[in-house]
């Protein structure tokens, strides 16, 4: 079977074209929902909580299946092939709401895994990565620490800094900041947004409006599995189309 | 934590009065009403006896028993353990095939009583399948080196068949147990660390490895290690398929010289030789392993 090349392939770095999925029980967490998006663009997705927001990020790099609909990143299709699964997986770092640091590693050994085992490279030249990533990050000086001996906003910057550890091409960031201490929260964003603005396409499922406003490049609002609105930021929050963005809104700043 | 020093109390000093008490009436009791005639001064010459012929003092009887106990539990425990982390990566696996093997391996396994599994295996074992691979043919031939070697990891050339019999019937049956025990950790770890893992592009065995089991064993290892005392407690049944292990030493001991309780009392603390510095093995290494981090 001949690949086939997706017509937009060239202009888009993630496309993903009318997902369905249904739970048990018959929840629809994704409704024919596309959305595209471009190299180094940071688009943001919001929406009250069981709009499936989660479920779209966790989708596009394989750790869900949709039940149907097409899902292209980086000219990769995500198809029943292990082997494009796993390529995906190497170019999309994904971070979690809960860190999901390994506890029975050191924080280098963390985010030397990956690197030793998916890319192959030598203990020292993934160590030297990881060194440059974790003064990247700010917790350098945490190497031989253990997960549990670092402060939330500590072990998601360390996350952060692992799912940078074989060069993605897109980060997608699962409410990244959601189980954090108020005080924390602002050091994981200004992370976030260095990123961004080193050109990093990302997709950013967030309730930080502040955060959305200022870096995005664009924004979905969705709610049961639908978008609901989605457009340039700044015209997103001064001026809503629909009239429950508007109320969403509303509630939520 | 408790300190580890700790004041007997008036309480305490009673208690163990009365305990030792205890014991000496039941002593009394045997010695005057049973007419038994205790006779300790017989029991080290079965442990160790001087050989005239060599001129040093060899292993007798006991102390040979207690080596192929030892032996047989621990060759057994290292095979129970790979066949207990198959049976455990089988059952947790999504192959639906491979779980419904390792399910009615570990439920016919813990579902018969063992003396039934050694009566059946042994029979397959030592008479049909083991002498259709040749091996003690093979051993015989081989040079002296070796086969001094095999008597000291496994046991004599002469004993082989039946030896590794009883090995293997062991193996299969506590594996069953060491199986539960592994997938119940495994899958005590939380699905989140799955999820990291194949989002950083780990394939499911480099998971397993490097993410899961590590953290699995560590939380099943007090119960892991209580299976392999259990082993080396339930190695004693073999001694009905005249594996000369300590308790098969023990009736032939007791048969040729009657002195029922000294021989069991001394079976007894050649057991306890084995399984106590187990047990605090690993209380050492689980205070050592908690250290390290939680």
């Amino acid at each position: 079977m001949t690949p086939m090349v997706h017509p937009e392939s060239e202009q888009y770095i993630i496309i993903a074209e009318h997902l369905n999925k249904i739970y048990p029980g018959s929840i629809k967490a994704l409704d024919d929902f596309t959305v595209k998006v471009k190299k180094g663009e940071v688009v943001v997705v919001i929406g009250p909580s069981g709009s499936g927001k989660s479920t779209f990020l966790r989708c596009l790099n394989g750790l869900e299946e949709v039940d149907s609909g097409q899902i292209i990143v980086d000219n990769i299709p995500l198809d029943d092939n292990e082997k494009h699964r796993l390529e995906i997986r190497r170019e999309v770092g994904m971070v979690f709401q809960a860190f999901n640091l390994f506890p029975h590693m050191t924080v280098l050994e963390n985010i030397n895994l990956a690197q030793q085992l998916v890319r192959k490279a030598s203990r020292k030249e993934a160590t030297a990565v990881t060194r440059s990533l974790l003064e990247k990050v700010g917790v350098a000086n945490k190497a031989d620490s253990y997960p549990e001996a670092l402060s939330g906003g500590q072990q998601q910057r360390v996350a952060i800094a692992r799912a940078l550890a074989l060069m993605p091409k897109v980060m997608l960031f699962d409410e990244a900041t959601s189980a954090l201490d108020p005080e924390m929260i602002g050091e994981v964003l200004d992370v976030m947004r260095d990123l961004a603005a080193e050109g990093m396409t990302m997709v950013v499922v967030t309730h930080e409006m502040g955060f959305a406003r200022e870096v995005s490049d664009r924004v979905v609002f969705m709610e049961d599995g639908r978008i609901v609105e989605a457009g340039d930021t700044e015209a997103f929050f001064s001026a809503p189309q629909q009239e429950r963005t508007n109320d969403f809104l509303r509630q939520i700043l | 934590m408790l300190s580890s020093r700790h004041k007997l109390s008036l309480l305490d000093f009673l208690l163990i009065t009365l305990l030792l008490g205890a014991a000496g009436f039941i002593i009394f009791r045997i010695t005057l009403r049973l007419d038994y005639d205790w006779n300790w001064s017989i029991i080290p010459q079965y442990l160790f006896r001087y050989d005239q012929e060599q001129g040093r003092w060899v292993t007798n009887y006991l102390v040979e028993g207690l080596l192929t106990t030892l032996r047989l539990s621990l060759w057994s425990s290292v095979l129970a353990f790979a066949l207990g982390l198959l049976m455990a990566l089988a059952r947790t696996s999504s192959s639906l095939f491979l779980q419904l093997i390792s399910r009615c391996y570990i439920e016919l396994m813990r579902n018969l009583p063992p003396l039934v599994i050694i009566f059946i295996f042994y029979f397959f074992l030592a008479d049909q399948f083991l002498p259709l691979l040749g091996l003690d043919a093979l051993l015989a031939k081989s040079s002296p080196g070796l086969q001094k070697l095999v008597a000291f990891c496994f046991s004599p050339v002469s004993s082989l068949i039946p030896f590794l019999s009883a090995l293997i019937t062991l193996a299969v049956f506590e594996s069953a147990y060491v199986a539960e025990i592994l997938r119940s950790g495994i899958e005590s770890i939380s699905r989140h660390q799955w999820e990291a893992a194949h989002a950083l592009g780990l394939k499911r065995w480099q998971t397993l490895y490097y993410i899961i089991l590590p953290q699995a064993f560590r939380r099943v290892l007090p119960p892991l290690a209580g299976q392999i005392i259990s082993l080396i407690k339930d190695s004693a049944i073999v001694s009905v398929i005249s594996i000369q292990e300590l308790t098969y030493q023990g009736t032939q001991l007791m048969a040729s010289t009657y002195l029922t309780i000294e021989v069991w009392i001394t079976i007894a603390c050649m057991y306890l030789l084995l399984t106590f510095p187990c047990s605090t093995a690993v209380s050492w290494l689980e205070r050592r392993m908690s250290r390290n981090q939680g």
